[in-house]
């Protein structure tokens, strides 16, 4: 067992992980946070990503032990968040789930492409979510649905990162 | 009259949302209760062996369990009434012999998953493994070391279909198409992989399993006949379940030795499958072999059809159904949407050392569309015909409905030709044509092709029992309660896995109420709550399901109205009910105020008016061959010939499926479907090698399209409402993967079309395509 | 699947973390971004028993923009040089290329020291780096050594990599602002590995031009005869077909099929048409 301090969700967590525990599994089974979804453990499809230190991550490709004093955030996370709230809007509007096992972490991956204004068209969004597989919906409501919410939040504040 | 707001037509947004945007979903693996052990399977690495001996290390006694620990369990058997139907006794837990790779054979079971693992990995099998039966085209009449032994040849069933006289037909033909089709051996690969969750409630008597299942109601009837106890003593749960397709349609090894397993250790028990086992051992789909001739007169006119059909169905019967229907859909399905009079399919199911096949997403449909509708395309080219109108000239047409396909398919109602026409339009096949013209800067090749079918849906008892099958999922049911505040809950035997029944469900219970379907929940996937039903599988939940509730409504509605009659003291003929109340001439009495009369209040209920607000119906459509959606998708692609990578450009669908209870729902399940048909046509299998290995282990190697290798996919609707249903409606989930495959294919070869190559196997890989255009080239010469 | 019983470590700097590498007495793996490593423990085909933890080491972490050329840390991330945030001295290819590689969530994490030590023959860093003429500093006991990444890989998962020794950096030669380059991966989907690569640089001013085929079924592989004929100034297509068709030929160690060999001409020949436009 090893010690780890990090935050998640913006709280101060400590706790004892075994070295061979993925981040993904920490969360789920150990921290109670089973927003975070497991579909391939190596890597593609996506259903995994979180946030450690802001940055999209696999978290079934992170040791939790790894991400001793860093910061991760879960969908559980983002409250008060302008860009989650609108995309959560727009996919209920568009119909951008189905089942939503892949939900949580294409909000993830949708809320990065939006600050790093990666959003510019069809194609770029489509280029950014090739890391996020949906086998429910066929991706074309979750792209408008994308466009949409990266529309209105550039309209809010077209000069903030 | 649909209600626009919230009723029958009304695109509402669904409740089920909010759970899912915020991740407090809850499927198998989230489910936590406390002193779970986790369970990993030490499963066979070998397509056919013996097994003469298994080791446990002592340090590992008591944590791993073989089929001698589960001694009562019996072996899963499907149960065919077709004639010379051979199904194989298949032992949760293998027992002397092993029959594919990924066969479980013990279970480990430890505090975590990794741990389960850990403990496998020390278990030592001894094997004498035997030949792998992989080719079923070769080895369908025998093999040196057949799969079941006691059979004498490798095959569970075969059958020949007959209609008129093929072989007049073959005589009088000018033209005759003759081809042979693969369909590569594929995965569903919903993104929640299958999991099972299975503890004793010691208050309620009973085993309690949690399963990532489309049909928990049987499950039930499975697992008590197979443990050997009562039903009332098996509650099984399907909780969100994170997609479907089908292969979670059928009965797993799993299941039933988790739920034995429950039995003996009194602590819960899991076991959520990783990828790697996904790909290894849910049912695998598809694989089929086909060689077909088309004959036909000079204007592309189809004479008749003489097909050979094989599938390749695994090692063992996924229960209820087994390998049984597979062929005998393709069989029916082959003369598509078409008025053929002549017909011959002569199919067979093969028994392999391959992973068990099962249903997914159109099952025999899109084989058979594959098949007939690039014989369409090459009928046209031999007679010197656009393909489209070799197509409309042998589809049937509304004046011949209802029409009975050589087949056997009893299509009800539609306008084929008029999708045709419509997904022609999607497309722009004109701008299509000019841009092939003048030709791409890049040397791609760009193409345009098209796929017409008809889906058959919600069939129900002569259809299951035409295909000999022993358990008929010919109806469904509903309980409808009103509670006490007027609010209202719908128990119901299917099972939402990505559909949007909680909503659509509601939807008709409002049309018939008149209340909000804000206050009506849903509850499904729970043999506790709900009533008896089959679950969410073959396109039949909106019109079985959403029959039942329609009934349940209306039985509610009428009590409802015959207490507020009674409360606002006037005829039963007086009051209507809507809009959350019940109102008459001279006033109106709220669902709510009714509700409390009916079960606080009933000394205030009418004579002859029992207490409660519970109904409970069950519905099957007017007729049970099934009600018939159709579409037309057409695809453009651009071929690179130099490489053989295909790119697809644009997809259209121009689809009726009757009355839409939720049109933003009705084109989420098309999208979705088409994209998995995409799947299947450029980027899914998985390939055995000789000794029986699979090959695609991994999504690394199991490819799954995204979002970046797709155009948007573009709609269009006609509506023919079918007398048969509810509302009008039709069945529909499945559709969206059938055609795909033969669109892109007829793409592939319109794009080809200079160097006059062809591919008719999917997934139509970069290898494939370059191996078309060399074969054309050699066979120029 | 779970990955394996392991022991993990974070060491504070680069010696540490080679002491510990050469002392360890159970199979001991330095680990960066993990993003295949832990994809191979997960998959259970990587077990080893002591991870040696080297991603946020300082030393590792370093960039310097020198005159003639730029030196990024082995754990400088894809995304970091995707996103422009380290001197890029290849005229945009680097950036470009990082572009391509997995996804955003897998470059955020990987690193270009990492890609270079695993070796993956599909992998896009080891062949670009190849035709940069780029440099690998890599530190061991007895200090560091600079290898040239044209010969750093020598097969399949195989390196120059002592079983103690740490990649610290990476150099890489300045481009002019002469130069022109070309990028090809073919691939069906976006993000997988490559089915073929094609990397080609021609820099008249620095009198430099490589042509470089990747996910080659091994390390890198110079397209020597390509690369004279571009360094001649040859345009016509026939000719410059021919030489990575002998080329292609000449390495027959690779075991290509027709199919592989056809992609790998194809995608050679594409990225020298984007040096030529």
């Amino acid at each position: 067992m090893t010690s780890i301090r990090l935050r998640i969700n913006g709280a101060a967590v400590a706790d004892e992980v075994p070295p061979r525990v993925s981040l993904a599994d920490f969360l789920r089974e150990r921290r109670n946070l089973t927003g975070t979804h497991l579909g391939c453990e190596h890597g593609v499809c996506g259903a995994c990503t979180v946030l450690v230190d802001g940055e999209p991550a696999r978290s079934c490709l992170m040791l939790a032990v790894a991400c001793d004093e860093r910061a991760v955030e879960t969908i559980e996370g983002f409250a008060g968040d302008r860009v989650i709230a609108t995309l959560r809007r727009t996919f209920h509007q568009h119909h951008a789930l189905q089942c939503g096992y892949c939900t949580p972490a294409m909000l993830i991956t949708a809320r990065d492409l939006i600050l790093r204004k990666r959003t510019g068209s069809e194609r770029e969004i489509r280029d950014g979510l090739a890391g996020n597989i949906c086998r429910c919906t066929g991706y074309t409501n979750i792209v408008a649905a994308i466009a949409e919410a990266a529309q209105e939040i550039g309209r809010e504040a077209p000069n903030a990162q | 009259m649909p209600n626009d707001q919230y009723g029958v037509g009304a695109s509402l947004l669904r409740k089920e949302d909010d759970r899912h945007l915020h991740g407090r979903g809850q499927f198998v693996a989230d489910i936590k209760l406390p002193g779970t052990m986790d369970v990993a399977f030490v499963r066979s690495p070998h397509a056919h062996a013996r097994i003469r001996s298994i080791s446990v290390p002592p340090a590992a006694h008591g944590r791993v369990f073989t089929a001698g620990h589960l001694p009562r369990v019996k072996p899963i058997r499907v149960i065919s009434h077709s004639a010379g139907a051979k199904s194989p006794p298949w032992p949760p837990l293998a027992t002397d012999k092993v029959r594919y790779v990924g066969e479980a054979i013990a279970a480990c079971i430890a505090a975590t998953r990794g741990e389960a693992e850990d403990i496998a990995n020390t278990v030592s099998v001894d094997f004498e493994t035997l030949d792998a039966v992989i080719d079923a085209p070769r080895d369908r009449r025998g093999s040196r070391h057949p799969v079941h032994e006691q059979w004498g040849d490798n095959l569970y069933i075969e059958h020949t279909l007959e209609g008129g006289d093929i072989d007049a037909a073959a005589r009088t033909a000018d033209i005759v198409v003759t081809r042979e089709f693969r369909m590569q051996r594929q995965s569903g690969a919903p993104l929640e992989t299958r999991g099972v969750l299975a503890y004793r409630d010691h208050r309620l008597d009973e085993v309690v399993i949690y399963a990532s299942t489309q049909t928990p109601h049987t499950v039930r009837v499975a697992l008590a006949e197979l443990l050997d106890i009562e039903e009332r003593r098996i509650r099984v749960v399907a909780p969100d379940v994170g997609g479907g397709f089908g292969p979670k349609a059928r009965l797993y090894p799993e299941e039933i030795i988790l739920a034995g397993l429950a039995l003996q250790l009194d602590h819960p028990i899991r076991w959520i499958e990783d990828r790697g086992e996904h790909l290894l051992t849910t049912a695998h789909t598809r694989d089929h072999h086909y060689k077909v001739t088309a004959h036909a007169d000079r204007q592309g006119r189809i004479l008749g059809v003489d097909a050979e059909i094989v599938v390749d169905a695994g090692a063992y019967g996924l229960w209820p159904q087994g390998p049984f229907h597979e062929a005998s859909m393709v069989a029916r399905a082959l003369p598509g949407p078409y008025t053929i009079p002549n017909y011959r399919a002569r199919h067979c199911t093969v028994a392999t050392n391959k992973t068990p096949l099962g249903p997914y997403r159109g099952v025999g449909r899109p084989g058979a569309c594959f098949a007939i509708e690039r014989l369409v395309d090459e009928i046209a080219r031999e007679v010197g015909r656009e393909p489209n109108e070799v197509r409309v000239l042998n589809l049937v047409r509304p004046g011949q409905m209802p029409f009975t396909t050589v087949g056997g398919l009893r299509l009800d109602s539609g306008d084929y030709p008029e999708s045709v026409r419509l997904c022609a339009e999607l497309l722009d096949v004109p701008a299509v044509r000019a841009r092939q013209q003048r030709g791409e800067q890049d040397g791609r090749l760009i193409g345009i092709g098209f796929a017409a079918f008809a889906e058959q849906t919600a069939h129900g008892a002569a259809e299951f029992a035409s295909r000999g099958a022993s358990i008929i999922p010919g109806f469904e049911s509903c309980t409808a309660r009103v509670l006490t505040d007027g609010s209202v809950v719908l128990m119901v035997g299917i099972q939402s896995h990505g559909q949007g029944l909680e909503t659509v469900l509601s939807q008709v219970a409002a049309e018939e109420l008149g209340i909000d379907p804000a206050r009506i929940s849903v509850r499904h996937g729970d043999t506790e709550s709900t009533a008896f039903g089959f679950g969410t599988f073959a396109s039949r939940s909106m019109v079985m399901s959403g029959g039942a509730v329609a009934r349940a409504s209306r039985m509610l509605r009428d009590k409802l109205c015959r207490i507020g009659a009674h409360l606002l003291q006037c005829e039963v003929a007086e009051v209507r009910c809507a809009d959350g109340v019940v109102s008459g001439p001279q006033g109106s009495v709220t669902i709510g105020e009714i509700a409390k009369v009916a079960h606080l209040r009933m000394d205030g209920l009418p004579q002859g008016v029992d207490p409660l607000l519970d109904a409970t119906a069950t519905y099957e459509p007017a007729i049970s061959t099934g009600v018939f959606s159709y579409a037309t998708h057409g695809a453009v692609v651009a071929v690179d010939p130099e490489t053989g990578f295909v790119d697809l450009l644009d997809f259209a669908v121009a689809e009726d499926c009757g009355t839409m209870v939720n049109p933003m729902l009705v084109e989420g399940q098309i999208r979705g479907g088409v994209v998995q048909g995409i799947g299947t046509a450029l980027y899914e299998e998985i390939p055995y090698d000789e000794a029986g290995q699979p090959l695609a282990g991994t999504l690394a190697d199991y490819l799954l399209p995204g979002a970046a290798e797709l155009p948007a996919i573009k709609i269009g609707h006609l509506h023919t409402p079918t007398p048969h249903t509810e509302y009008g409606m039709k069945g529909m989930g499945e559709g969206g993967a059938v055609a795909p495959p033969a669109a892109i294919a007829n793409a592939v070869r319109d794009a080809l079309a200079s160097l006059d190559a062809e591919v008719n196997e999917t997934p139509i890989t970069p290898r494939r395509v370059l191996a078309a255009i060399r074969q054309a080239r050699e066979v120029r010469r | 699947m779970k990955a394996p019983p392991v022991d993990y470590i974070r060491p504070r700097s680069l010696t540490e973390a080679v002491d510990l590498l050469a002392h360890a007495s159970v199979e001991a793996r330095v680990i960066a971004g993990g993003q295949s490593l832990l994809a191979m423990m997960n998959l259970r085909v990587a077990s080893p028993r002591l991870l040696i933890d080297i991603a946020r080491l300082p030393e590792l972490l370093g960039v310097a923009d020198h005159a003639d050329t730029v030196s990024l840390g082995a754990c400088v991330t894809h995304a970091a040089i995707e996103d422009g945030r380290v001197p890029d001295p290849s005229r945009g290819l680097m950036p470009r290329v990082a572009s391509t590689l997995a996804y955003r969530a897998i470059r955020t994490c990987g690193t270009i020291g990492g890609s270079l030590a695993l070796s993956d023959p599909a992998a896009e860093w080891p062949a670009v780096l190849a035709a940069l003429d780029a440099e690998v500093v890599v530190y061991g006991s007895s200090g560091r050594r600079l290898l040239e990444c044209t010969e750093f890989a020598t097969g399949i998962f195989v390196t120059r990599l002592a079983s103690a020794e740490i990649i610290e950096s990476v150099r890489i030669p300045k481009r002019s602002a002469e130069t022109r380059w070309g990028y090809l991966k073919l691939s069906r989907k976006a993000g997988e590995f490559a089915n073929a690569l094609a990397v080609v640089v021609a820099d008249p001013a620095g009198e430099y031009y490589r042509a470089v085929s990747g996910a080659a079924n091994g390390a890198p592989l110079v397209l020597a005869d390509t690369s004279r004929l571009l360094a001649e100034g040859r345009r016509d297509p026939d000719a410059l077909r021919g030489a990575i068709g002998r080329d292609l030929n000449r390495a027959s160690d690779r075991h290509f099929d027709d199919f592989q060999r056809n992609l790998h001409s194809v995608a050679s020949m594409r990225a020298v048409q984007q040096v030529l436009v």
